[in-house]
């Protein structure tokens, strides 16, 4: 019996493993042809005349991200705490699977939403071609909400019944103490909800790559297109060969390391939570 | 709360309904659809209207609009086109010929259809050629040869999106089960379609293996001169220099690309000028196209 668990831990192991090697053994020679300091910090991505430059995709996926978070932290947040202090039990009862569902939804599905719906809207209301940062970070905005609120419900509600009680005591109404007592001392479950959904939002590819238009150079206007990471791989990895393919890879290979970076900084935080 | 929010998306379908029925409105920016680098329909586009140039150290540049949509499918083209009555982008004619959701803009007013790209008119069109040194001589080759002409090998160029050459009488092809090795190489964007043609000659001749390398149209030509490649493979016309030194192109199929817009856009015919400056966004609006 034991066998089994171990052999089911290992499979884990072994994809994580796998998954790494591959992405390394196959990303980094690519740099050994093109500097590091010039695919990572230059602006221009013009493949087919063997300049690579993923700057403006690597502050694409983080202006995104930043869009989608701010849309999705407040409303999230908001939701969780309705759902953990203010709501009847029957509204709860509809909410959970609600919000399950909302994250059960495929991408793909998101983007059909997305660019059936939401970007005609933009175009016609704001003018441009509809495909925007707007729309990606509406979009994340509401593809991250399950992950906000699923954990930031469960930090609410495992904050002690005496910090409520307590400030009730003391004369605070009851919203007064769910804001000022319970949400602080929920604080930290909240952040880390939320790196989870960073981690979401910026690993996300399908919903984007349908609504965001996809230019390969420096974002800045929310009504203009933008390239994330993700993006640039998926979208260029069919037809591309020699250099122009390892480049690909070895943007995989930022992203993989941005994402392990935003995974330890979500274990750095748990573990601080603990100590706490 | 609910029936607020029923109200406000209510709302907001009519508003998006009633502009979409609304008059077109030329002022507005022209939503450019561009495939994505690496594309061979996106190769073949820039180069063929000019959006392609070369800079001072004769390498290619892209000069495709920055600003354009880029999506990587020709069925995400046509969708993209066929949703925004701004649009303009391009797509291989096979795929658009038969699609009722978009219209096919008409090019120096020339209508892109098989016809006007078998007679030359239509000017976004290349053909594939294959390259030998005057008339092939060895067995196999030619039998390969008269394969790609045949009825069966015209049959898969047209499968391939290509505007096949053959006509009614094209002859059917018979194996002749030779043995050996084709060896074919040349333009990267014919390879596609003569590996197709070497699967379904293999298919028919199992002792025959063909071999197909790309290394791009001007290598191409050079092999078949100096019998590296028994045939060679170009995606232009030859040059009067590569013709003088002996080589004899055949077209094996023209691939033809179209410029599509939505049903609703009043836009029926662009200069190949016009084109250029749309996808280099040099134009960005409707109505300054006609000044």
């Amino acid at each position: 019996m034991r066998g089994l668990f171990l052999a089911s831990a290992c499979v884990c192991i072994l994809a994580v493993g796998t998954i790494s090697a591959f992405l390394l053994i196959n990303g980094l020679p690519f740099f050994t042809k093109y500097p590091a300091g010039q695919f990572i910090l230059g602006a221009e991505w013009a493949p087919l005349r063997d300049v690579f430059g993923i700057l403006p995709m690597i502050v694409g996926s983080f202006y995104v991200t930043l869009g989608a978070l701010l849309l999705g932290a407040p409303i999230g947040i908001l939701t969780a705490i309705l759902m953990s202090r203010f709501a009847s039990r029957p509204v709860v009862k509809i909410m959970k699977p609600v919000v399950a569902l909302l994250a059960g939804i495929p991408s793909v599905v998101y983007g059909f939403f997305g660019v059936m719906l939401l970007v005609p809207f933009v175009r016609e209301t704001f003018g441009g071609t509809g495909k925007s940062v707007l729309v990606a970070s509406i979009l994340l905005g509401i593809m991250i909400l399950p992950t906000i609120i699923q954990t930031a419900e469960a930090a609410l509600n495992a904050v002690p019944q005496s910090y409520y009680e307590g400030s009730l005591a003391l004369g605070a109404t009851h919203e007064g103490s769910v804001f000022r007592a319970i949400l602080p001392a929920a604080r930290p479950g909240i952040i880390s909800g939320l790196v989870l959904g960073i981690g979401r939002a910026i690993g996300e590819t399908m919903a984007i790559i349908m609504v965001a238009g996809n230019n390969p150079r420096m974002p800045g206007d929310i009504l203009k297109g933008v390239r994330t990471l993700t993006v640039n791989v998926l979208m260029e990895m069919g037809y591309a060969a020699d250099l122009h393919r390892e480049s690909l890879i070895a943007t995989g290979v930022v992203l993989f390391i941005i994402v392990m970076a935003i995974n330890f900084l979500f274990s750095f935080i748990n573990r601080r939570r603990v100590q706490q | 709360m609910k029936l607020r929010k029923i109200l406000a998306l209510v709302l907001a379908l009519t508003a998006i309904t009633a502009v979409a029925l609304a008059e077109f409105d030329a002022s507005r920016t022209i939503a450019v659809v561009s495939r994505e680098e690496g594309s061979g329909t996106r190769g073949a586009f820039i180069e063929l209207t000019g959006i392609q140039t070369k800079n001072a150290e004769g390498k290619d540049v892209d000069n495709t609009y920055i600003e354009a949509d880029f999506v990587n499918g020709t069925s995400l083209v046509i969708t993209t086109v066929s949703q925004n009555e701004y649009a303009i982008g391009y797509a291989s004619l096979s795929s658009v010929v038969h699609n009722d959701t978009v219209k096919m803009v008409k090019v120096n007013g020339v209508e892109a259809s098989t016809e006007n790209i078998l007679n030359n008119t239509y000017p976004i069109a290349r053909p594939f050629n294959v390259v030998t040194k005057g008339e092939l001589t060895d067995e196999l080759a030619k039998d390969f040869y008269a394969f790609i002409m045949s009825k069966e090998g015209q049959a898969v160029v047209a499968e391939d999106g290509l505007v096949p050459v053959g006509n009614d009488e094209t002859p059917s092809y018979t194996a002749s089960g030779l043995k050996g090795v084709v060896v074919v190489g040349g333009s990267t964007s014919v390879a596609p379609v003569m590996e197709l043609l070497g699967e379904a000659y293999t298919a028919l001749n199992p002792e025959v293996e063909v071999d197909v390398q790309s290394t791009g149209s001007s290598a191409g030509v050079t092999g078949a001169l100096d019998g590296t490649y028994m045939i060679g493979m170009a995606s232009r016309a030859l040059k009067d220099s590569e013709i003088e030194a002996g080589a004899l192109g055949t077209a094996i199929g023209i691939d033809g690309i179209a410029v599509i817009a939505a049903p609703q856009n009043p836009v029926e015919d662009l200069s190949l000028e016009q084109v250029r400056q749309i996808f280099t966004g040099e134009v960005t609006t409707w109505d300054a196209l006609n000044k």
